[in-house]
């Protein structure tokens, strides 16, 4: 009630002195927002357009600058202070399951100079819930202090969240059963549990998988493009994995037990074996652990660093000992670093220290893992052929994975429907046209499963306004999410008020989502509320507040 | 002697134009917006890993020095290595360079025995119903854009009709043994028939409409008229004189057509998911791969050089008069 009467104080002075245009602040500036063009990203340009017409119902200018991404991310990266908004997209993968990646990363103040806090978003007390998640072990605890971040979030709206995506896969279910099927939370149904797990029904038996992208590098100590993973994954099984229901469980360790906050043993599964028949040993297990921080692995490195040692301790049980408690541990680091064959790679690291490069930059011509799947041929730009490791503990039931390379999605769906692929590893077309041509093919099921990724603006809180959290709610507060979902998602996206995404279901907070209220109305409530003023149609700063940042 | 002294010219001209195209590539691409560093954002992307990648990428060391680094390597023959896929830039594209060659020149020559023939023949039948009805659609085809004409046919040779696969160079998983046994393969034929089909149609255009033109120029000169004089069959006149003179140009033209198509490779190997060097270009210039980018771009020039060269070498061979090569 008190600040209703406040406002309504605000509005009379205003009004009174409207003559005397000294009291109120420089208008704001023209407002720039980026977005990556409408072929390459339609769903970004078509939010960024509605969210503009919204802002300037408010009284901003606002100027939608369109941009390919790697210019994009040039900016908003390494010019930190040189930007306003910004669209931008978080993808889900299976370590994203652990919200730990998420909630310290993009907004711990540390991060804020060089890191994913490019924002520049600094609060102290969301520091200290971010820093208390991660060391708290206590799964009920750590869940409300992940809750408490949320609302922190939500209060501050650092970022403007616009939607989880779905995520969109057909297959052909005349060649694989579809009870074999298994939609992994917040991945999909494209993931490696499906890939193990596909049951031919005929004489088919070969999982023909499609990708827009090429493959970069088939490298178990380099994380690198994203299809690149789908097959690392493949070959190369890991301590823990994460699994459909978007929690780690053990994997290449038959079971893991916390000691204490700093130390986990892990039991190693029995009857292990590389691909080149070779016993997969605890010495590997150490091996591919400290390959990682050797130096020579960059990219892997910030997921081991925590690791202060690890003992062996007899032929199946490690010991690993931390610097500090880590609660994602699990599945940010058992369930991430690839086990790697000690007399495969002992060797090529011990060259590689004497040279330029790192481990990064080396090509197995064989790639040799312990996974479900065996490395059998890679044509540059054009396939990857694995095959079923039929020793493995958890033997694939198709013969062979291939990835074929197909930067057309009109054609992609062509070679689902004629056979060429049966299983749509990627679509980046329009859902609603899958659909249409599975509802006119018939042998073709499509699934669509929420993600963990989002789609969302982001504000520099470096520049004024957007360092004024009112003001930020304001705009956040001026577009209602269900228009962004139909209009630019045509329904294939959930609103969104939270970085954690409900397919997480244990660590996603609803309340925030449902608490969020979105009108015009309200946003120019709370923009007169803070102190902004309408000029004519231009909205100007609070108080003496001058434009600093005007070209 | 004036041989010689044309031949050295000619070489050391060659080298000029290679420092020019090389020099041109290494600048444009670093002008460029945009960050070879874009491609590893990520929320796990450490400062410390940032400054490892630009050392590692060469792009701490100031422009001029970057500039001679790769000047240096170029002259030792070495194109360095891709950011994006950590492999050497000259194992990239030896490996795509075939597929594109054997789609250019496959395509290429369709369109010129096709375009030759019918356009002498359009020059033969001057004014006829045949002729006035078969322009309108050589000059369609030729303004049809090479990604629509591409789909068209996938629509309806691929998607609708069947006869042929969609994409690739051959079936999911098939292993042709050597690079001959593949491109003798009828399963890589098949493949092959639609994106060489797309660039034919799209090409067959500027040979037709030079052939007849120059045939038409070609029938009005003297020993044509001699040659009708002398009661030689229309045949004869039109075959052995007046289309073995005008083919020259043509053959000028065939040479400059393969750099050109090579450009359109770019769109019709990203329609047909054909893995050449075009679709590659592509994916180097949008992710700021310069090394990559400069090799592949660098690799193009040079084709589109040689064939320059060839084209003058084979005219003075073919016509005695043209000797200033």
């Amino acid at each position: 009630m008190k600040s209703i009467h406040k406002a309504a104080l605000a509005t009379a002075l205003a009004t009174l002195f409207a003559s005397a245009p000294a009291l109120a602040g420089d208008p704001i500036r023209t407002i720039d927002v980026f977005t990556r063009p409408q072929a390459a990203q339609p769903q970004e340009f078509q939010s960024v357009q509605l969210i503009a017409q919204e802002w300037r119902k408010l009284g901003l200018d606002v100027n939608v600058r369109v941009m390919p991404w790697e210019q994009m991310a040039d900016i908003v990266w390494y010019q930190r202070d040189k930007w306003d908004v910004t669209a931008w997209q978080m993808v889900g993968r299976p370590e994203r399951s652990d919200p730990d990646e998420i909630v310290y990363n993009l907004f711990h103040s540390s991060t804020a100079e060089k890191g994913y806090n490019f924002i520049g978003y600094s609060n102290p007390e969301f520091d200290a819930v971010a820093e208390a998640q991660r060391v708290e072990i206590d799964e009920a605890k750590r869940r409300q202090l992940v809750y408490k971040a949320q609302e922190i979030l939500a209060a501050d709206q650092p970022n403007m969240m616009l939607v989880h995506p779905k995520s969109t896969f057909a297959y052909d279910k005349t060649v694989w059963k579809p009870d074999s099927v298994v939609n992994q939370s917040g991945i999909g149904i494209r993931n490696t549990w499906t890939f193990m797990s596909l049951e031919p029904l005929g004489e088919q038996r070969d999982i023909i998988v499609n990708s827009g992208d090429n493959v970069q590098a088939v490298n178990p100590l380099y994380i690198s493009g994203g299809v690149d993973s789908w097959v690392t994954e493949l070959l190369y099984d890991r301590l823990a994995r994460v699994g459909p229901d978007g929690l780690p469980k053990p994997w290449a360790a038959e079971s893991y037990e916390w000691k204490d906050d700093k130390t986990i043993e892990v039991k190693l599964r029995a009857g292990m074996n590389w691909h080149d028949g070779k016993p997969v040993t605890v010495e590997d297990v150490k091996f591919s652990f400290d390959a990682v921080v050797s130096g020579e692995a960059p990219m892997y490195k910030p997921f081991a660093t925590n690791v202060a040692g690890i003992d062996i301790v007899d032929d199946r049980t490690l010991v690993f000992h931390l610097n500090n408690p880590a609660a994602s541990f699990v599945t940010s680091s058992l369930a991430k670093i690839n086990l790697i064959p000690k007399h495969v790679w002992e060797p090529v690291l011990e060259d590689l220290k004497t040279k330029e490069e790192n481990a990064e930059s080396y090509q197995e011509d064989t790639p040799i893992g312990s996974g479900p799947f065996k490395f059998e041929r890679w044509l540059t730009n054009e396939e990857i052929v694995l095959s079923a490791n039929k020793d493995h503990f958890n033997a694939p039931k198709a013969d062979r994975w291939i990835l074929r390379i197909v930067p057309n999605v009109e054609a992609a769906l062509g070679m689902l429907r004629s056979g060429e692929i049966n299983f749509i590893g990627e679509f980046s077309g329009d859902p609603q046209v899958l659909i249409d041509a599975a509802e006119a093919d018939g042998d073709l099921n499509v699934v669509s499963t929420v993600d963990i990724g989002f789609r969302y603006l982001a504000f520099n809180e470096r520049r004024a306004p957007f360092n004024d959290a009112a003001f930020r709610r304001a705009l956040s507060a001026a577009v209602d999410r269900r228009l962004i979902v139909k209009a630019a998602f045509k329904g294939f996206a959930e609103a969104s008020n939270s970085v954690v995404s409900p397919a997480l279901e244990f660590w996603h907070d609803a309340a925030v989502v449902e608490n969020f209220k979105a009108g015009q109305d309200l946003a120019k409530a709370i923009l007169d509320e803070a102190g902004y003023t309408l000029e004519g149609d231009r909205l100007h700063y609070p108080g003496d507040q001058k434009e600093e940042y005007a070209q | 002697m004036y041989q010689l002294k044309a031949a050295v010219g000619r070489t050391l001209q060659l080298g000029l134009v290679l420092w020019a195209v090389v020099t041109i590539l290494f600048l444009m691409f670093r002008l460029m917006p945009g960050n070879p560093m874009a491609a590893y954002i990520d929320p796990t992307f450490t400062e410390e890993q940032q400054l490892a990648l630009m050392a590692q990428f060469g792009l701490d060391k100031p422009l001029w020095e970057q500039y001679f680094i790769y000047l240096a390597n170029l002259v030792q023959g070495e194109l360095g290595q891709s950011f994006r896929y950590r492999e050497p830039v000259a194992e990239r594209i030896l490996a795509l360079l075939p597929n594109t060659l054997i789609l250019t020149f496959t395509s290429l020559i369709i369109a010129y025995v096709f375009g030759v023939l019918a356009g002498a023949y359009l020059a033969w039948r001057r004014g006829s119903a045949v002729e006035q009805a078969a322009i309108p659609v050589v000059l369609t085809t030729r303004a049809m854009p090479e990604f629509w004409l591409g789909m068209v046919l996938l629509a309806i040779f691929s998607f609708w009709l069947g006869w042929f696969p969609a994409g690739g160079t051959r079936s999911a998983g098939t292993d042709h043994g050597s690079l001959l046994g593949l491109y003798t393969s009828s399963d890589f034929l098949s493949h092959l028939a639609l994106p060489a089909l797309t660039l034919a149609i799209y090409s067959q255009g500027l040979p037709l409409l030079l052939m007849r033109s120059n045939m038409l120029d070609v029938m009005k000169e003297d020993f044509v008229t001699m040659a009708r004089i002398k009661g030689l069959s229309n045949w004869t006149v039109v075959v052995r004189h007046a289309a073995r003179n005008a083919l020259l140009p043509v053959m000028t033209s065939f040479a400059i057509a393969v750099g050109y198509q090579l450009q359109g490779n770019v769109v019709v190997e990203s329609v047909f998911s054909w893995p050449g060097l075009g679709r590659e270009l592509v994916n180097a210039v949008s992710a700021s791969d310069y090394p990559l980018a400069q090799g592949a771009f660098l690799m193009i020039a040079i084709v589109v050089i040689l064939m320059n060269l060839i084209a003058d070498l084979l005219y003075a061979l073919l016509d005695p008069r043209v000797t200033h090569v």
